[in-house]
């Protein structure tokens, strides 16, 4: 799909699910990931391939960027704020998927604030392993960056 | 400031730089010209590139990760505001305040007030942080 097929997330209205969408963390991702942080916490285990879990926050935010490729971004639009809740670790390797929706929508001198609620669960399990709610303000009608 | 039954975390500085930035682009996928394309982000309001925000939300989870291990990966929980960006050649200073401990449905939850500031001691994050000790065990 293009980015031209993708609708606008300015224009989604309260309520609007996003279709789930998947991925997976392997042990070069989650490695890219810490060094690109420079994350040198031991809290995440020790697998055979280096750490045993993925960081969380990471999980929040690959999860975040695989739903925000499902719309178009207008050009300059801010990520204003962050909610995530980690319910438990992530295996480095694990398949995950996502679900999301639109939470919220309101205008605001112009304008558009969406909140985009999602929740990650590992292929087969029947609870999330983190869920989270994120707040982008956008302006209406710009052109995508 | 210390509150009786609640762990002090200890705080945890991180340089921004462009390549910091470049290499965060890579491992998140997000090549958001504001963050990667410094001719585009001159000419914009910000005057020049800026971190991504889970970027620096990062640094605020790592040091709540040093602080608690596995505790937080099963039982953590952030809310807080992007209030300013961060900018390659900032110091970030990542700082958690104890606020209180409470019981919460038979579970022991740690508060705190977080920020991420820069040199300036700008607050370029704030919220809060909660962790529910014990449930990784």
């Amino acid at each position: 799909m293009t980015s031209a097929n993708l609708p606008n997330l300015a224009d989604l209205p309260r309520g609007r699910e996003l279709p789930e969408a998947r991925f997976r963390l392997g042990a070069d991702d989650v490695r890219r990931y810490l060094e690109a942080v420079e994350d040198c916490s031991d809290a995440y285990g020790q697998g055979p391939e280096g750490p045993a879990w993925v960081p969380p926050l990471a999980v929040a935010a690959l999860a975040l960027r695989t739903i925000l490729e499902q719309v178009e971004l207008p050009a300059g639009a801010l990520h204003a704020g962050q909610e995530v809740e980690f319910r438990h670790p992530v295996p480095v390797g694990a398949s995950l998927r996502t679900r999301a929706r639109v939470a919220q929508r309101s205008e605001m001198r112009g304008a558009v604030v969406s909140v985009i609620e999602f929740e990650v669960r590992e292929d087969g399990s029947a609870t999330p392993a983190v869920v989270g709610r994120a707040t982008v303000i956008a302006s209406h009608g710009e052109a995508p960056s | 400031m210390s509150v009786e039954g609640v762990p002090e975390v200890p705080p945890l500085s991180r340089q921004v730089t462009q390549e910091g930035i470049r290499r965060y682009a890579e491992a998140s996928g997000d090549f958001n010209s504001i963050h990667v394309d410094e001719e585009y982000a001159r000419a914009t309001p910000f005057g020049g590139t800026i971190a991504h925000g889970m970027l620096v939300l990062a640094h605020l989870s790592e040091m709540m990760a040093a602080a608690f291990g596995l505790d937080w990966l099963a039982g953590g929980r952030l809310k807080v505001r992007f209030r300013a960006p961060a900018r390659p050649g900032d110091t970030l200073t990542a700082r958690a305040e104890p606020r209180r401990a409470r019981q919460v449905d038979g579970e022991r939850v740690f508060e705190y007030g977080i920020e991420c500031s820069n040199q300036r001691g700008e607050a370029l994050i704030s919220g809060t942080a909660e962790v529910v000790v014990g449930r990784s065990r």
